[in-house]
């Protein structure tokens, strides 16, 4: 609801001074301009990374990049696939990994818990995912990894430790966002599901989770988009090794996990190339978050 | 198996999930203290780091790291503000507003590593401003911006409209409104945003590596350079030497940031007046 | 508000005559660190700030000004000998090949630690010991340990790519250490435990044993110096840090401390 202290044209009543007026006028370009700062640091991000990455595309062809196999800087190989192909191997197997836990959480959160018990629960679950990340991957290089390293044979750096450090780190997040999700839909679906005769669970999976399935989407999705982004605790346990792993408990690489393993001594095309996988990530967590509006936009038409 | 059976499975499954999720984090947070306690002490807290792996205290990165979210806060707080002052108050749906929603959304979403080369890109060599605070300040704030924006949005459309209608029937100005009752209203939310926005700009590694520096130093002008907690952690972490330094530097990091989450709830709570 | 920002910076490194700026190499950083502490507790109105991202970005820093030292724990590469950067000497120090302790192999020759870390061979049967995969552990390419390694053992072989690289000698120190399978190697000043209850055993190279002594008689086949380089001649305050390092309160405490060796005793490298 917006109100306008516009002075009305000639012939009519005046409401306010004219000093007040522009006074008001100006304030109002302020806010404005305030508002508009997020809009221009988008635009400036998309348009430094981009500018420092162009070579990129220009002396090394865009196609070659994403498509090459083989990341050497000593040869002047900077074929991204293996990294790609590891963030998405990263990211995934902690969707899978956390989703479940998560959701679970949240259906607990939302559907069977008491009010006391939630009280509890709930911020706890909010103040852990205020913890660093640098933290959980201090927990991941330190014990997880010993750990992993004792029962496999194996340096214990990999796709696995790499799994557990960030499932536990995008499980607060999901959760959290789920259980809105599910405590928007109102009572009395339950009601009428309980009516009918249904148990509590029958409700739960017939009903409530599927009505607040986009909302729930949306929480994985925005999931998945810190999974992808994540690189300190990504870094501290995935050994870094620039290749199609082997095995799920052999050393491999991400986009974010080599960007920082290189930049101190990048230069030239290399660190082009850098710029380059920051600029993919930063699209690829634009398109997240306008998937998640665009669902939101037809969710709110249903 | 009768719904019954299903249901009493399904409920204590449900139950499991939620007890495995705290338990886990818990027994990461235990571990971390259990492990840190052992090392904090005020000699740990107010001494230099020194010695060859960083035997010592760690003040200078506990100074970095306030000083420098500090320094954020200060740039954030007021263009968020006021941002969401436009929007909630003054826009008008369209066009406009929707992309500067999405930007908003976009800019919350930045991995960290991309806003630490775009810091170090723009604010540290292009701009000429060096590894510094204030380079770093300004790449945090860049995240807080999004946190505060959306308090703060929230915040003003909970203030009732009667408060707002009876302003303007007194004859006040939009501005007199909103700067003498709509804002003062929304303060203790408004509050409550800023101080998770300095909780989350506490935790950041990346941003603040790349637009920092790494050298243990007393920031004193937003000019010098310093090492927060967060990078004094990772670098004990990998060099994997002290690690009773390590454990004590993510105890504190967790205290402080759990100190700012547990503040905004209690500012929430305590001056909850809408 | 940007405008504001953009008129308070305009020099990217500080030249100022009570500050030294040190980066580089993270095998020199203790001798660094330590160093600059008791220097500075006996100059009590200058500042020397190191820091340690790797020999290779501290070679850049000096160059680029933006440091007033760069350590570096390699020499120079053919294409840096043109930046007009002057070399200090610091120490000796040996790169020992290191195992974990269960490991029963105890040594081997140059050829076949050439082989191992390029991927060739991957079981430790092939050089004598159990059948169990070898789990290569490799340093970052800032490192100057691994150019040292790189050029007195690898040569024109290429490191193996799917090899965990690992930043920083004491994070490849605690994963040997835990892994029976693995490799790696390290300066020789680290193998002894710190500040760990792990062990790692180091191995013999060609048959000698890696210490101080095979390294400064020059018997053990890799070796190398650790150097401060300066942008043309030292002066002023770093060179009177300099003169202190080669001093013999830190050659003699620090440095054989960190279990390198002076470079007064050193071998003819």
């Amino acid at each position: 609801m917006t109100e306008h202290a516009a002075p009305p044209q000639t012939g009519t009543l005046q409401l306010v001074s004219r000093s007040t007026y522009i006074k008001e006028s100006l304030l109002r370009s302020l806010f404005f301009l305030c508002a508009f700062v997020f809009v221009l640091a988008v635009a400036l991000i998309f348009v430094f990374v981009g500018w420092k990455a162009w070579p990129i595309v220009a002396d090394y062809g865009l196609w070659r990049f994403i498509s090459g196999s083989v990341w050497s800087s000593g040869t002047e190989q900077f074929g991204i696939l293996p990294l790609i192909a590891g963030s998405f191997l990263v990211t995934l197997g902690a969707l899978a990994l956390g989703t479940p836990l998560a959701v679970g959480t949240a259906v607990f959160l939302s559907d069977v818990a008491s009010p006391r018990v939630r009280s509890f629960v709930r911020p706890a679950v909010e103040l852990l995912a205020g913890v660093p990340s640098v933290v959980y991957g201090f927990f991941g290089i330190i014990l997880l990894r010993s750990i992993v390293a004792r029962f496999t044979g194996t340096l214990g750096f990999g796709a696995f430790t790499a799994w557990i450090v960030l499932a536990i780190m995008i499980v607060p997040t999901i959760a959290a966002l789920s259980e809105d999700a599910l405590r928007s839909i109102p009572e009395g679906i339950r009601e009428a599901s309980y009516a009918m005769g249904a148990t509590q669970w029958q409700t739960i999976y017939k009903v409530v989770v599927p009505a607040a399935k986009i909302g729930i989407i949306d929480a994985i999705i925005l999931g998945m988009g810190r999974a992808i982004g994540e690189t300190m605790a990504v870094l501290m346990v995935v050994g870094n090794a620039p290749v199609f792993p082997k095995g799920v408990f052999a050393p491999l690489s991400t986009m974010t996990s080599q960007i920082v393993m290189d930049m101190p001594y990048a230069v030239g095309l290399h660190r082009t190339a850098l710029f380059a996988m920051a600029a993919m990530l930063f699209i690829f967590s634009m398109l997240l978050v306008a998937t998640v509006r665009l669902s939101s936009r037809l969710r709110s038409r249903s | 198996m009768n719904k019954r059976v299903t249901n009493k499975l399904a409920l204590g499954v449900l139950w499991g999930a939620a007890i495995l999720t705290v338990a886990v984090l818990g027994a990461v947070l235990l571990y971390v203290f259990v492990n840190g306690i052992r090392v904090i002490s005020p000699a740990f807290i107010f001494t230099w780091p020194h010695g060859v792996n960083a035997e010592g205290g760690i003040w200078p990165t506990i100074v970095a790291t306030v000083y420098v979210t500090a320094l954020a806060m200060l740039i954030s707080t007021p263009i968020a503000v006021l941002a969401a002052v436009y929007l909630a108050e003054y826009a008008t749906q369209g066009r406009i507003v929707s992309t500067i929603r999405f930007a908003a959304d976009s800019l919350a979403s930045v991995p960290s590593i991309v806003m630490g080369l775009f810091g170090f890109a723009l604010f540290v060599e292009a701009m000429g401003m060096g590894l510094s605070m204030i380079s770093a300040a300004l790449a945090l704030s860049l995240l807080m911006l999004p946190i505060i924006m959306r308090a703060t949005e929230e915040a003003i459309r909970a203030v009732p409209k009667y408060m707002r209608w009876g302003s303007y029937g007194l004859g006040a100005t939009k501005w007199q409104t909103v700067s003498k009752i709509v804002l003062p209203a929304a303060a203790p939310r408004i509050v409550t945003g800023v101080v998770l926005s300095a909780g989350r700009a506490v935790g950041e590694t990346a941003v603040v590596l790349y637009t920092m520096g790494q050298a243990v130093n007393m920031p004193v002008t937003p000019l010098d350079s310093g090492r927060p907690m967060t990078v004094h952690l990772y670098l004990l972490a990998v060099e994997g030497i002290n690690l009773p330094a390590a454990f004590g530097t993510a105890l504190l990091l967790i205290v402080l940031i759990l100190g700012f989450n547990l503040s905004a709830r209690w500012i929430l709570r305590h001056y909850r007046k809408v | 508000m940007l405008a504001l920002v953009s008129a308070t910076g305009c020099s990217s490194a500080q030249e100022r005559a009570d500050r030294v700026i040190v980066t580089g190499s993270t095998t020199i950083l203790p001798i660094a660190e330590q160093a600059a502490e008791t220097f500075m507790s006996q100059h009590p109105s200058s500042s020397v700030l190191v820091s340690g991202l790797g020999s290779s970005a501290g070679i850049e820093a000096v160059s680029a000004g933006t440091s007033q030292m760069g350590t570096s724990s390699r020499d120079l590469k053919d294409e840096e000998t043109s930046l007009g950067l002057v070399d200090a000497p610091i120490a000796y120090d040996g790169i020992a090949v290191i195992v974990s302790p269960k490991n029963p192999v105890e040594n081997l020759t140059t050829k076949q630690l050439r082989a191992i870390f390029a991927g060739e061979i991957t079981n430790w049967k092939t050089v004598g010991g159990d059948d169990r995969a070898i789990d290569v552990v490799n340093r970052d390419e800032a490192s100057g340990t691994r150019e040292a390694f790189k050029k007195i053992v690898m040569g024109d072989v290429g490191f193996a790519p799917a090899a965990a690289v690992l930043p920083g000698t004491g994070q490849v120190r605690d994963v040997v250490a835990r892994a029976t399978g693995a490799i790696g190697y390290i300066s020789i000043g680290f193998v002894k435990p710190r500040f760990t209850g792990v062990s790692v055993k180091a191995l013999r190279v060609d048959g000698i044993v890696a210490s101080e002594k095979t390294v400064a008689d020059n018997s053990y086949p890799i070796g190398r110096k650790l150097h401060f380089f300066t942008k043309g001649a030292p002066t002023g305050l770093t060179k009177e840090f300099i003169d202190f390092v080669l001093s013999d309160e830190i050659q003699k405490g620090v440095v054989v401390d960190a279990g390198f060796i002076p470079i007064a005793e050193g071998g003819t490298r």
